[in-house]
C-alpha cells in the first residue's frame, strides 16, 4: 500500500506501465483474474470483457477510466455480483464473489435513494434490512449524516434534496454498513460541473480520513488523476486493460492541486494514453 | 422539523395561494352550474318531471333520508348502505385479486402471455352485458352483485399493479440488495413499497367504476340500494328522487376518493405540497 510515502510528483513515465495483473504488496482486497463477458443481443454476441486480470490491495483506491462502452461498469457490477463473468474468478477479501454482500457496497450514477423514506431512513434501509435497527446505529446514522452535511436534512424527502446532497445521503447510506469495498460507478457524472467539483473534493477528504478499498468507474480524466492510487486505462470492445498509471502525487491531497503543472501535466498524460488506447 | 433554507419560503407561499386560488375557482365553478341548474329548472324547462330544480332534489334528499323508499322498504340511508356495502365488498375483492394478477404478470413473462388476452378481452366490456349470465349462474343474492363489482376491478388492478412494479428501476433493486437486504426483503420493501402510488391510482380509477356499475348491478332483483331506488324512482317518473339517488352516489364517490388520495399522499411524499 503505502502510496502516501511517494513524497510528490508524476511518474507517469515508461515505469509506472505495468503488466495488466496482480496486486501491490499487502493484503488484497479485490482480485479479479481472467474474467471474461459477452452479451447476447438478437443471437449477435458483444464481447464486453475480455480476459482482465486486476488486483486491488486493501485500502487502495483504483480507477478504471475509459470511453464509454469500454465494458468497465461492467467489470464493476461482476464485481459487486449483480452479474455474472463467463469465465474467470472475482473474489473478495479471499472470498469468492457469488452474489451481492454488505461487504461491497455500490453507488450509482443517480443516486437511487427510496423516494419514500427521509435521508435518515435511507441511511438506515441497510441496518434495518438486516434486523439491526438499534439505538447505536441510528446514532451512527445521524452523526454519518452530519458528516456528509446533512445534519439538517435528516427528515426531509429525497426529492427536497439538490443534487449533490441526494449524493451525499446515498454516500451516508453506504457507508452505514462499513463495507471493506466500495464500488463507485461514475458516480457524479450526471452532476453539473460545479457540484461535481465538490462532490469530488468530498470524496477525497472522506478516503484520505477513512481508507476504505475503492474501486471507482470513470470517463473523466481530471477525476480519475484527482482521486487514484492508481489508474487501469481500458480500451473498448472487448474491453481489456491496456495500461495501468501510478498517481504518485503526494497525500493528502485537495482541490489546489487541480492548478498545479505537475496535476495539469499528469491530466494530459492520461489523455494521451487513453487516445492511444 | 429542521430548518429549510428561507429561499424556500416564497415559493411554497405562493405554491400554496395557487392551491387555495385553484380550490377558490373549483367551488364558485360548482355554485355557477347549481345556478344555471336552478334557473333552468325554474324558468326554462317549467316541469319538475322533465327536470326537478336542485333545491327540490334537496328537499326530496332530505326527506327521505328518515323516510323509507318504498314505503315498508328502506330510508335512504339505509339503501346507501346497502350500496356502499356492495360497492366496498366488490372493490376489496377485486382489488385483491387484481393486484396478485399483476404481481404474477411482472413476475412470470409466461403467465403474463396467459392472462393478457383475458385482461384486454374483459376490459372494454360493460358490466350491464354480464347481469342475465350471472343470474342464471349465481341466482338473484348478494352474490352475484359483488362479483359483477369484482369483474370490473380485477383487470384495472391487474394492469396498474404490473405497470407499477415493471417501472422500477433495476438499479434500486440492485442497491437494496447490496446494502444487505435479502430477495424476499427487497420484495416486500422496494418493489412493492415503490409500486404502492401507482396502484392505489388504479384503486382510485376502479373505485370510480365500481360506482358506475352499482345501478347496473342492482337491476338484478334488488329490493335496497341507490340503484334499484333510480330504478324504481324512475318508473314513477319521480324524478327528483332519482336526482337525489344520483347525487347521494356522487357524495359517497367523492368521499372514498378523498380517502384513497389520502393514503396516496400518505405513501408518496412527492404528492405532498
Amino acid at each position: 500500500m503505502g502510496v502516501s510515502q511517494h513524497e510528490s510528483g508524476l511518474q507517469p513515465g515508461p515505469g509506472a506501465k505495468r503488466a495488466a495483473s496482480g496486486a501491490r504488496p499487502g493484503s488484497t482486497a479485490v482480485s479479479v483474474s481472467g474474467v471474461s463477458k459477452t452479451f447476447w443481443r438478437d443471437g449477435r454476441p458483444t464481447q464486453a470483457l475480455h480476459d482482465i486480470e486486476l488486483g486491488i490491495a486493501s485500502g487502495e483506491f483504483v480507477c478504471l477510466l475509459g470511453p464509454s462502452g469500454c465494458g468497465k461498469s461492467t467489470l464493476l457490477h461482476i464485481v459487486a455480483g449483480f452479474i455474472a463473468a463467463d469465465e474467470g474468478q472475482i473474489s473478495a477479501h479471499g472470498e469468492r464473489v457469488t452474489g451481492p454482500g454488505v461487504d461491497r457496497c455500490v453507488l450509482f450514477q443517480s443516486p437511487t435513494l427510496f423516494p419514500w423514506l427521509t435521508s435518515r431512513d435511507n441511511v438506515l434501509f441497510g441496518p434495518r434490512s438486516r434486523g439491526l435497527d438499534n439505538e447505536e446505529t441510528r446514532g451512527r446514522a445521524d452523526a454519518l449524516l452530519a458528516t456528509v452535511g446533512l445534519g439538517d436534512f435528516k427528515d426531509h424527502y429525497p426529492h427536497q434534496l439538490s443534487g449533490g446532497m441526494r449524493h451525499r445521503a446515498a454516500l451516508a447510506r453506504a457507508l452505514i454498513n462499513r463495507p471493506r469495498i466500495l464500488l463507485m460507478d461514475e458516480p457524479f457524472a450526471a452532476l453539473d460541473a460545479i457540484t461535481r467539483e465538490q462532490m469530488q473534493n468530498f470524496l477525497l477528504d472522506l478516503w484520505q480520513r477513512e481508507r476504505m478499498t475503492v474501486l471507482f468507474v470513470t470517463h473523466d480524466v481530471e477525476e480519475a488523476a484527482l482521486l487514484s492510487d492508481r489508474v487501469c486505462i481500458m480500451s473498448p470492445r472487448p474491453g481489456r486493460i491496456v495500461d495501468i498509471v501510478d498517481i504518485e502525487l503526494a497525500r493528502p491531497r485537495d482541490e489546489a492541486l487541480r492548478d498545479t503543472a505537475e496535476f495539469v501535466a499528469l491530466r494530459h498524460e492520461l489523455r494521451k494514453r487513453l487516445a492511444s488506447a | 422539523m429542521s430548518a429549510s433554507p428561507a429561499t424556500e419560503v416564497p415559493g411554497i407561499l405562493r405554491a400554496s395561494s395557487g392551491a387555495a386560488r385553484h380550490w377558490l375557482i373549483s367551488i364558485a365553478s360548482v355554485v355557477a352550474g347549481l345556478i344555471v341548474w336552478q334557473v333552468a329548472a325554474q324558468f326554462v324547462i317549467r316541469d319538475p318531471v322533465l327536470l326537478p330544480t336542485p333545491v327540490a332534489t334537496v328537499g326530496v334528499l332530505i326527506r327521505y333520508l328518515g323516510m323509507p323508499y318504498p314505503s315498508g322498504g328502506e330510508t335512504l340511508i339505509g339503501h346507501a348502505l346497502t350500496s356502499l356495502g356492495r360497492v366496498v365488498a366488490g372493490f376489496a375483492i377485486g382489488s385483491f385479486i387484481g393486484i396478485a394478477i399483476g404481481a404474477m404478470m411482472a413476475g412470470f413473462r409466461s403467465f403474463r402471455a396467459v392472462v393478457d388476452p383475458f385482461i384486454e378481452i374483459t376490459r372494454p366490456l360493460p358490466p350491464l352485458a354480464f347481469v342475465p349470465v350471472l343470474i342464471v349462474w349465481f341466482g338473484i343474492g348478494e352474490a352475484p352483485k359483488i362479483i359483477l363489482i369484482a369483474a370490473g376491478v380485477v383487470p384495472v388492478m391487474a394492469i396498474s399493479t404490473a405497470a407499477g412494479l415493471d417501472g422500477i428501476p433495476g438499479e434500486m433493486l440492485n442497491c437494496a440488495r447490496c446494502l444487505g437486504a435479502s430477495e424476499w426483503y427487497t420484495m416486500i420493501h422496494v418493489r412493492i413499497r415503490a409500486a404502492m402510488p401507482q396502484i392505489i391510482t388504479g384503486m382510485r380509477l376502479s373505485m370510480g367504476l365500481s360506482w358506475t356499475s352499482i345501478v347496473a348491478v342492482e337491476m338484478i332483483a334488488a329490493t335496497a340500494g341507490l340503484g334499484f331506488v333510480i330504478l324504481q324512482a324512475g318508473q314513477f317518473l319521480d324524478t327528483s328522487l332519482i336526482f337525489a339517488g344520483i347525487l347521494i352516489i356522487a357524495l359517497l364517490g367523492l368521499g372514498l376518493d378523498a380517502c384513497l388520495r389520502r393514503l396516496q399522499r400518505h405513501l408518496d411524499p412527492t404528492m405532498r405540497p
